[in-house]
């Protein structure tokens, strides 16, 4: 049991591993050709999968995906648990509406314009919250989400967002986004190509930005502000970057959730949206890009399947004890934990040879899950 | 802007001050932030009203706040202190999670329709006060929270668990070296701080209507107020809370629309001018 009081940030069971081994372009060129092949395969979803009920889900799941890989980013490379995400989807999403009904803007150019204002609410907020560490940022994002909700649903905003009634998004019959009429947008198996590129292209570019350089100072950020400063970096400057690009991620979600929804309820601005997205993300763990994605797709599942009498939030509280209490690094954080003792003890059989950089990136891990043992 | 706004104000920061120091309370000697403080103040709400349905009102003040004190000690117990060597992050996202099913079973216990609690009899009426009639309970609520923040304040500063509890508050561990027994410290902080919610609940039940949306509603603005007021600084709790009570009650009169922001307004002013808040312990 360590002796220091446990700070603020989250412990590195919950983004465990952060082992990154950087410098390996071949290692890059895997990675991206693996992204494009899940690309790949998930277009062809469409055609597997012919239950329109079934599809739906499959692309709700993915669009909010957006919103927890934007709060995962956050989480995995800064430590820092965000409860404002959803103000960026939802400020998307309303603003491709007014773009749409209110000024008669064309579809594409409405989810340009949501994502740019998106990610400048991202900008904006993020000057106000990046300082802050642990539960002030925590705080900070839901006080300051909530404000834009309470925003949203003031009668004098009626014009804008239609207030408690939700904002109904209509067009001319004309119109269309990149090729489909209003009537293809709601089928979720003509709209998923479009939602499936965007989640996989947001994870690569998530992806390969937490390799990089940058990545490796946000991560030093997250371990120690202080000494990072005090070493000659821009403390803030890196994160207020990390804040927008996660902002943008989860925008662009938003801005093709209103596409294919066609109605925003003022509820995507809401304590409970943001709270389902985080735990959505924290039960699929953050220690990999996939987690929240995972998690989110497990959520709406569950969301569709065991919301029996509306206990859901019932449910989701026990699982998000249970996950927290006892898997700290998620669903994927977990499996990763057994993987990698399956496999050091192999190793350990097999071969006592030299230490490769693998093996003490491994070792670091085990250092981890040694110290996680001893605490308990 | 007339005498009964501003006790309307009163009555307001009233309920927020309560519920704040129990908050602060236990963000202060815990390190966490209890986001099952607003389940607490619900559950304490519903309770009064079936126990003052069955045995009065003026039992329920009292007995409220003695079954929110046993969920304290359970969340003492159960939680705060087998996990207080994990983040407190991961700490808040549990009780998070409690407040997720707490809200789940108090529809379940006492459905989702929007429930009434009388006051006491003698306390139905309206009083003459600064020259306007003015409902009594109301008045009740602002004199019992001040004599409890009152007692409150004097038991932090004049007690000997009251010493410890403040060392606890500074810094946990050289207090444990001290010879303090943090257990039993942290166990009555919890307790208590519980029980304010449940105070705050009871006296909330006849000013208010019940519904399950209550709690999460008053939560962020508890959760403002113990930020403004400092983290941890029980009488900037307090006072952050009064003052937002009057501030949010007398700009309802001037516009509504502006007066749901003034605590998103207050906490972000505030803390780009002392990054600490008005009490100014490092918020971190």
């Amino acid at each position: 049991m360590t002796t220091t009081a446990p700070a603020d940030d989250i412990t590195g069971d919950m983004v465990e591993p952060a082992t990154v081994k950087r410098g390996r372009p071949g290692r890059m060129l895997i990675g991206l050709g693996v992204g494009i092949a899940v690309l790949l395969v998930g277009l062809a979803v469409p055609y597997v999968v012919t239950d329109t009920y079934r599809m739906s889900l499959l692309l709700d799941a993915t669009i909010l995906s957006m919103l927890a890989l934007g709060i995962g980013f956050m989480a995995r490379h800064l430590g820092m648990i965000s409860l404002g995400h959803g103000a960026f989807f939802g400020t998307a999403a309303y603003a491709v509406g007014v773009a749409i009904t209110n000024w008669g803007w064309s579809p594409l150019n409405a989810v340009i314009f949501a994502i740019l204002l998106g990610s400048a609410l991202a900008l904006v907020m993020g000057v106000l919250v990046v300082r802050a560490s642990g539960f002030g940022f925590l705080m900070l994002t839901l006080a300051l989400s909530q404000a834009l909700y309470q925003l949203s649903v003031q009668i004098s905003a009626r014009e804008w967002t239609g207030a408690y009634d939700g904002k109904l998004i209509t067009y001319e019959p004309d119109m269309t986004f990149l090729g489909l009429t209003q009537a293809d947008l709601i089928n979720p198996g003509l709209f998923w190509p479009f939602a499936w590129s965007a989640l996989v292209v947001s994870g690569i570019v998530l992806w390969v930005v937490g390799r990089s350089k940058f990545g490796t100072t946000l991560e030093g950020i997250r371990e120690n502000e202080e000494r990072m400063r005090f070493s000659g970096y821009n403390t803030f400057l890196p994160r207020l970057i990390a804040f927008v690009l996660s902002g943008s991620v989860a925008s662009l979600g938003g801005a093709l959730f209103a596409m294919n929804a066609g109605y925003i309820s003022p509820q995507i601005l809401g304590f409970t949206q943001a709270g389902d997205s985080l735990i959505a993300a924290l039960i699929g763990g953050f220690g990999i890009i996939l987690g929240p994605v995972i998690g989110t797709f497990l959520f709406v599942y569950a969301q569709a399947n065991f919301n029996f009498g509306g206990n859901l939030h019932l449910l989701t509280g026990l699982l998000l004890i249970v996950v927290l209490v006892f898997m700290p690094g998620g669903i994927t954080g977990t499996l990763q934990k057994v993987y990698r003792r399956i496999r050091g003890k192999d190793r350990q059989v097999s071969d006592e040879r030299g230490r490769s950089g693998r093996d003490i990136a491994s070792d670091r891990a085990d250092a981890s899950e040694l110290r996680a043992e001893n605490e308990q | 802007m007339n005498a009964a706004q501003v006790l309307n104000g009163l009555a307001l920061g009233s309920l927020l001050m309560v519920l704040s120091s129990g908050l602060a309370m236990i963000y202060g000697l815990r390190g966490v932030a209890n986001f099952a403080h607003g389940a607490l103040y619900m559950s304490g709400a519903y309770i009064a009203y079936s126990v003052s349905d069955r045995m009065g009102f003026g039992l329920a003040i009292i007995v409220v706040p003695l079954a929110l004190a046993v969920i304290g000690v359970v969340l003492e117990l159960a939680f705060f202190r087998p996990l207080q060597h994990r983040s407190h992050i991961e700490l808040g996202l549990i009780t998070f999670g409690l407040a997720l099913i707490a809200e789940r079973l108090v529809i379940l216990i006492w459905g989702e329709k929007t429930l009434r609690v009388r006051p006491p009899e003698f306390l139905q009426g309206t009083s003459t006060i600064f020259g306007v009639e003015y409902p009594s309970y109301r008045l009740a609520i602002i004199v019992i929270a001040l004599v409890m923040a009152a007692a409150l304040i004097l038991w932090l500063r004049l007690s000997n668990v009251g010493l410890h509890i403040r060392a606890a508050s500074q810094d946990i561990e050289t207090a444990a070296i001290m010879g303090i027994n943090v257990d039993k410290v942290s166990l009555i902080v919890v307790s208590l701080g519980s029980a304010l919610a449940g105070l705050a609940g009871t006296l909330a039940a006849p000013y208010i209507a019940l519904d399950p949306g209550m709690g999460n509603a008053f939560l962020i603005t508890v959760l403002i107020v113990v930020v403004v007021g400092g983290i941890g600084s029980i009488a900037g709790a307090m006072i952050a809370g009064m003052g937002l009570g009057l501030i949010q009650t007398l700009s309802t009169v001037w516009s509504p629309s502006f007066a749901v922001l003034v605590p998103y307004l207050a906490l972000t002013i505030v803390l780009l001018w002392r990054p600490t808040g008005l009490a100014g312990k490092r918020i971190s």
